[in-house]
């Protein structure tokens, strides 16, 4: 089971990677840059599970005495939910880059950005 | 103490009120902002005095009531400390230097800003892993926050190449870290670090994509295109910060991941570094934007700290010493310029111009350059001499190779900058130059001075800036402006005095060349007196010449030489630069000088296997197999400064377009520095054999050849002081050849030549130039007939060109007389027929020179020419008077050398008993050669008095003349291309193939870079795909350091 | 100091002697030039004729100081060349003014006649002097060099630099020579002896049959009388030197006549039979021809 969501998240990084190295349109870019941002959060989240456990919340079956012994590590998911908001920030400031690209030059092909070079 | 989190608590706290004020109160948040950063800075700064004074004292500040690996937890240590009050006082001044632009962005801007600052001292301190991610997605959004903000077409397009790096970066990251924590169970870096074997060993790759992520985040090159854009078009005052304040936080974050990895990874961030700093300072050869110049230069340097952190684990107790000499110079160098680049209108290199006329700008530049180099009293000087010995005591040569061939790079960059500054044709318009940043430019300058003083006193060699004579020099900094007379009487005073100090320590081969630099250089200044103005530049220049020559004297270990050698140089840089053409030839001086001074380096290094501090004397006890290499080096490096054949092409423009009094400093002085080296590396390494080669041997070819090509260039030039320039070669190449003849004679006649090449060319230098200063041009065609109206620079002239050429009775002859008794008993003789063909040559150019300037036919705008200015003549007479008194009593100043020269070569001395000089094979009367030679030319002329008195004097045009007169007046000048016929039959040997082979490599240097630079596309895409090549090459390229191959 | 005053008489005496050869030597040497080209030539007497009627001149005019002491300067590299070397070996009267310096001495002192001359005529702003100069200086050069080399060579084989030793070495047989012992050096001396002596085909220096060129260009009266005067001391101070160094020196006046007539010889011998060269020939020709049998000489001794 982890193995599948493990596998499922890199393939996700890669998909994404590819379109934001592949796509012209800045849009599709940052489309493909949050598939690859969710892929890694997969992977936080599928490297932090444990078989055969239960979630990290302490409550009336979970009592805090055993907790270390019955649920997974929560750590991952903690460190998955700052990834989340800090993606959820670039994404955005992306979109606020595309947005005064786009009012700028009229165009969100990333290959016309090109004035600085060399 | 204050609590360390109080930095981060109260610049965020800062950034959150910001938010809640209202927009209008604009200035309000300023000033807020600004005291914020004012009071961050302040505890940075109380924490490095505190922990300055007690090491021990460095702080764990654990978080959320709990240690790790439950909580995180930061530390502050003497290291922190520093990189916070670098941060955070970066922070401050940048904030400063950008009122207009903040007062005009807003709150929003100046909150981002606060937050920037924050997570880059965040980098600092934090131990734990995420944090220092959270951190570094903080200084992304940042930056890319600030961009957005500044509502700049072009920067816009750099932000989102910049941000579509830092997703790729952070996808590296945060894989790596989450595979990190899987196999140790913590997010703290120490507890990492002590699990580093079975970290490495189970899942190496999680380790290499944490470290890989952050050796990007320092932009190392190629994978940087992104970075270089961000640089190029942000804010000056922002990208203060990043190179300063953000590279110096990622390279801690670099530091600190090493210590999880071990030292198998050490390798692969040297390899990593060292290509950054080469590569970044080839490309940069072929900018000409200043800004992307700039970014060119910091991912350079980062790459040099980066390869010394890779060094660590031979560094031992210096480590901190080294890399945070280079960081602390780099960060505050860098920050210097980039401020320095908000005062300048345009962004092409030549916009620079516009600091010409303000000196105390200039000033500035000079010291952050300066920094960023490495030259004395800098900190990277003290780090570079520190950092080379380690790494030949580890026998890591190659590495001092690449290192120093990059600041080589570095150099010839940075200093044509400051040439084109000082000399381009055109002026640039000034722009204005608000009172807060020049404030902060001036800030640095004092924080650059500071961390020199500083960094002598924590170094074990001694501060340079308790130099006496270096301190000299520094006086006449805030003396500059006081008229130049009476700058020169201090001048003048100040070297007189110090010889007079001196002179009893010195002993008698210190004594000759304390003689020639001190009291001889007084002489020479005697003609600075003809100077009206202020001549700012001119003292300070000249005296860190003369503090680094008398250094040089005197200096008994390999440190104190090696400092005098450098400041000489760049003293000497300064005074060539002077000259009205002279930035192409200051230019391959400053780069020959540097590189020769590098390979001097290594050969102390070598020498001393690692030493730092090593004394000259112990130079006799070099290990044998390391011995004829550090001769080669250290004669090499010498040898650039007399100029020997080969290494020569610096000096024919240097000395020829230097100014009057500049010049006769350069060939009488300076030159014998070179010399002075030889003699100590001479006297302490004596012989040595290289595959059975007897190294003097070869100095001994390189001194005749240098002796005979420097005479034939010499009679081909139609300018007189390039005549002169190209006849020092020669007369160095004499010198030169004495020593390597390494017999008692051999070397008596090189000191005879130190003390008479001094004389006559001083002497001759002066001549011309006073000539030149009056008839405007130093091509010899154009002048002609000057004897009657230069009468006293004709009698200087003569009087030298005899003595040079050593016809008797006068001086030259007497080096002549010891050079043919030093060879009688030389085991070599075939270097001894080039030699001799040199020797006649020398007449010809001489007779040029004298001919063709003062005989022969008056020049119609001549004709009402005076006689060169009286504090020009006033040293010539003297030096006319020395040479007199040379000739007749050469014994005054020799016998005691020649004593002094038995303690090493006691066998076929002189002897110096009565009026007659004798050696071995012959024999010399000065005193009777001068009363024969008197007597007869004396009785021979009152025979001519006698039977030709009613001679009549007629007129220029009063002779038999033909022939009409061409077009280009110089053909009808017989002296125009005198001696033709010579060039036909060897001219073949005077083709300036070494002067194309240097032209080559600077070309070849300056082609690649310009070719290979294309890689930057500009394209963001482009970009990330070079990103992710560098991340795999390195991999594939250091699997072998993590699977223990 | 120990001077001895008796040396200024002799020393005059040897001067007298050699200018009185000097001028009829090179006028029976300009008789045999002239025979050897069918031409009847000058009478031995003609050079006391030439220079008694130039002392007697009344024109008289100076382009500057350095025109009018240019004369002077190489009169006196001639006298003084000639005194500093002993010119009859073991004769107390005729060892001359040798006490001030060796060999070294002899060599640069060529020079000081030659540096004057040459400022002199320069100061007479005449193109043809410069011309003279240019190829001179040019000339001498390259053809000085052998004769440094074999010079040096000679100095190596006996060990000292003073003549008076160098003579003495060769003494008792005429095996003994230089010319013996040492066959490249003298060789090599021989070829550069021919680029100095301004015969050809070493002379377009002066280019002494079609125009008047070189250094006397402006030259006239009693400054040409005094630079004649040169002429007849200057090679023969010259050949001094040779004879001592290559041929044994001499011992009586008879034989110093007899050798430096031979010398002379051959100069003579080698300048009827050739064309002159170029300037840029003659330097190529010596550095091809006379240059490696000097280095041979010094590599050999």
């Amino acid at each position: 089971m982890e193995h599948i969501a493990l596998a499922t998240g890199f393939l996700l990084i890669l998909i994404g990677l590819y379109g934001a190295l592949t796509q012209r349109d800045i849009l599709r870019m940052i489309v493909a840059f949050t598939i690859a941002n969710t892929g890694v959060n997969l992977v936080l989240v599928a490297v932090g599970y444990i078989r055969g456990r239960s979630a990290p919340i302490i409550n009336d079956n979970l009592p805090a005495a055993e907790a270390t012994a019955r649920m997974i590590d929560p750590l991952p998911q903690a460190l998955v939910l700052t990834a989340i908001v800090i993606g959820v920030g670039i994404t955005a400031l992306m979109l606020a880059y595309a947005y005064k690209l786009y009012i700028l030059r009229g165009s969100l092909d990333i290959s016309k950005i090109k004035e600085l070079k060399w | 103490m204050v609590d360390a989190l109080a930095i981060i608590y109260l610049t965020l706290g800062t950034a959150f009120l910001l938010g809640l004020l209202r927009d209008e109160w604009r200035i309000l948040a300023y000033g807020i902002t600004l005291l914020s950063l004012a009071m961050v800075s302040g505890i940075a700064s109380t924490w490095v005095w505190h922990l300055a004074d007690n090491p021990a004292e460095s702080v764990e500040i654990m978080t959320a009531g709990a240690s790790p690996p439950f909580a995180i937890n930061l530390r502050m240590g003497l290291a922190e400390a520093a990189a916070l009050m670098l941060a955070t006082l970066t922070g401050l001044a940048s904030t400063i230097f950008l009122k207009d632009t903040l007062l005009r962005l807003g709150r929003r801007a100046m909150a981002v800003l606060l937050v920037f600052i924050m997570a880059i001292c965040g980098i600092i301190l934090t131990r734990d892993i995420f944090n220092l991610f959270v951190f570094f997605e903080l200084v992304v959004i940042a930056t890319a926050g600030l961009v957005l903000l500044s509502h700049n077409e072009r920067s816009l397009g750099a932000g989102f190449k910049y941000l579509m790096a830092s997703q790729v970066v952070s996808i590296l990251l945060l894989v790596g870290i989450i595979f990190n924590y899987h196999v140790s169970g913590s997010l703290n870096i120490d507890d990492m670090a002590g699990m580093s074997d079975m970290l490495i060993q189970t899942t190496p790759l999680a380790f290499f994509l944490l470290f890989i992520a952050l050796i990007v985040e320092l932009k190392p090159f190629p994978a940087n295109g992104w970075a270089l854009d961000i640089y190029e078009s942000a804010h000056p005052a922002f990208s203060a910060i990043l190179s300063a304040a953000a590279g110096t936080a990622s390279l801690f974050a670099v530091d600190k991941v090493l210590a999880i990895g071990g030292d198998s990874w050490l390798p692969v961030a040297t390899g990593i570094g060292v290509l950054s700093f080469i590569g970044a300072n080839l490309f940069a050869l072929a900018q000409t934007s200043d800004r992307r110049l700039l970014g060119y230069s910091s991912v350079a340097q980062i790459g040099l700290i980066l390869a010394i952190i890779g060094q660590r684990d031979i560094l031992g107790d210096s480590y901190w010493l080294i890399a945070g000499g280079v960081l602390l110079a780099h960060a505050v160098g860098k920050a210097g310029l980039f401020w320095l680049s908000g005062l300048i209108a345009e962004r092409e290199l030549t916009a620079w111009t516009a600091l010409r006329d303000r000196p105390l700008l200039l000033f500035a530049f000079i010291s952050f350059i300066a920094l960023l180099i490495g030259l004395p009293p800098f900190p990277g000087f003290y780090a570079k001499w520190e950092l080379i010995h380690l790494l030949a005591g580890a026998d890591r040569i190659a590495l001092i190779v690449l290192i120093l061939f990059g600041a080589l790079l570095e150099t010839a960059y940075l200093f044509r900058w400051f040439g084109l500054i000082l000399k381009h044709d055109e002026v640039a318009e000034k722009a204005p130059c608000p009172i807060q940043k020049v404030v902060v430019i001036y800030s640095a300058v004092v924080a650059a001075w500071s961390l020199a003083y500083l960094w002598g006193e924590l170094s074990v060699f001694g501060n340079l800036m308790h130099a006496i004579p270096l301190l000299f020099a520094l006086l006449f900094l805030p003396l500059e402006g006081l008229p130049a007379r009476i700058k020169n009487v201090l001048a003048i005073g100040g070297l007189v005095t110090w010889f007079i100090l001196q002179y009893p320590l010195y002993d008698p081969l210190q004594l000759i060349f304390g003689a020639i630099i001190l009291p001889g250089g007084a002489l020479i200044l005697l003609a600075s007196f003809h100077n009206q103005g202020r001549r700012i530049g001119f003292y300070p220049a000249a005296l860190w010449m003369f503090a680094g020559l008398s250094m040089l004297i005197v200096a008994e270990d390999s440190f104190t030489f090696f400092a005098a050698w450098e400041s000489l140089t760049i003293g000497s840089y300064f005074l060539i630069l002077r000259g009205k053409h002279s930035q192409p030839h200051a230019q391959s001086y400053i780069l020959f000088s540097l590189g020769g001074a590098f390979l001097m380096l290594l050969g102390f290094a070598l020498a001393s296997a690692g030493n730092p501090l090593f004394p000259l004397e112990s130079l006799t006890t070099v290990a044998e197999d390391v011995a004829p290499w550090v001769f080669i080096l250290l004669a090499l490096g010498m040898m650039t400064k007399t100029a020997a054949i080969g290494v020569h092409i610096w000096l024919p423009g240097a000395h020829a377009e230097a100014e009057t009094d500049v010049s006769p400093l350069l060939s009488g002085i300076l030159l014998k520095a070179g010399l002075f080296g030889l003699f100590i590396l001479l006297i302490y390494m004596g012989r040595q054999q290289l595959y059975g080669i007897d190294l003097t041997h070869v100095l001994l070819w390189v001194g005749a050849i240098s002796a005979l090509l420097g005479n034939l260039m010499a009679i081909y030039q139609e300018d007189a002081k390039r005549l002169l320039a190209y006849s020092s070669i020669a007369q160095m190449g004499y010198a030169l050849f004495g020593l390597a003849l390494m017999n008692h004679l051999g070397w008596l006649m090189a000191l005879m030549f130190v003390v008479n090449h001094y004389i006559y060319k001083s002497m001759l230098f002066l001549s011309v130039g006073g000539v030149a200063k009056r008839t405007g041009t130093k091509e010899m065609y154009r002048m002609g007939g000057l004897i009657t109206l230069m009468p006293l620079s004709f009698i200087a002239v003569l009087i030298g060109i005899i003595a040079v050429s050593g016809v008797p009775p006068l001086s030259g002859f007497g080096g002549r007389w010891i050079f043919y008794n030093a060879i009688m008993s030389a085991e070599y003789r075939l270097p001894m027929v080039i030699i001799f063909l040199a020797g006649p040559i020398a007449f010809l150019y001489l007779f040029r020179l004298i001919h063709t300037i003062f005989l022969g036919q008056l020049k119609d705008e001549h004709r009402k020419l005076k006689e060169a200015p009286f504090w020009i003549i006033l040293p010539q007479m003297i030096y006319v008077a020395c040479l007199m008194v040379f000739a007749l009593a050469p014994g005054l100043a020799l016998r005691h050398v020649d004593a002094y020269i038995d303690n090493f070569f006691p066998r076929n001395g002189l002897n110096w008993e009565g009026l007659t000089i004798t050696s071995t094979y012959g024999y010399w009367s000065p005193v009777s050669i001068m009363i024969v030679v008197g007597v007869i030319f004396a009785t021979l002329f009152a025979w001519l008095v006698f039977v030709n008195r009613r001679a009549q004097k007629v007129k220029q045009f009063n002779i038999v003349f033909a022939a009409e007169r061409p077009y280009r007046p110089e053909t009808t000048h017989f002296a125009w291309n005198f001696f033709a016929p010579y060039r036909k039959a060897l001219g073949f040997m005077t083709q300036p193939l070494v002067t194309r082979f240097w032209a080559t490599v600077a070309e070849s240097l300056h082609t690649s870079a310009e070719l290979f630079r294309r890689l930057y596309t500009g394209d963001g895409q482009t970009y990330a795909i070079q990103l992710l090549g560098f991340v795999v090459a390195v991999y594939l390229l250091s699997s072998g350091v993590f699977y223990g191959v | 100091m120990g001077f001895e005053w008796i040396k200024i008489p002799y020393s005059l005496l040897t001067l007298f002697i050699v200018v009185n050869y000097g001028l009829l030597l090179n006028a029976l040497i300009a008789k045999i030039a002239a025979r050897v080209g069918r031409r009847h030539g000058i009478p031995i007497w003609q050079n006391y004729v030439d220079m008694i009627k130039n002392y007697g001149l009344r024109t008289s005019i100076t382009h500057g100081v350095m025109f009018y002491m240019g004369p002077v300067f190489r009169l006196s590299g001639g006298v003084g060349l000639l005194l500093f070397v002993p010119t009859i070996y073991g004769s107390v009267m005729f060892s001359n003014l040798s006490f001030a310096g060796d060999l070294i001495l002899a060599l640069y002192f060529v020079f000081f006649g030659t540096l004057g001359m040459a400022l002199g005529a320069g100061e007479s702003g005449h193109p043809y002097a410069a011309i003279g100069v240019s190829r001179g200086l040019a000339q001498v050069t390259a053809a000085e060099l052998p004769f440094a080399l074999a010079v040096f060579a000679v100095a190596l084989q006996y060990e000292t630099l003073s003549v008076t030793e160098i003579v003495a070495a060769q003494q008792g047989s005429y095996l003994n020579w230089t010319l013996f012992t040492n066959p490249f050096a003298v060789a090599a001396a021989m070829l550069s002896f021919l680029g100095s002596m301004m015969r050809p085909p070493f002379d377009v220096v002066l280019a002494p049959q079609e125009i008047p060129i070189g250094p006397p260009t402006e030259y006239h009266s009693s400054y040409l009388a005094l630079m004649q005067t040169n002429r007849a001391i200057f090679p023969i101070a010259k050949m001094v030197v040779y004879m001592n160094l290559f041929f044994g020196g001499a011992v009586s006046w008879p034989i110093f006549f007899v050798k430096i007539f031979l010398i002379y010889m051959v100069s003579v011998l080698v300048g009827v039979v050739f064309p002159r060269f170029h300037v840029e020939h003659s330097v190529r020709w010596f550095l091809i021809w006379a240059v490696p049998l000097g280095v041979i000489a010094v590599a050999i001794v």
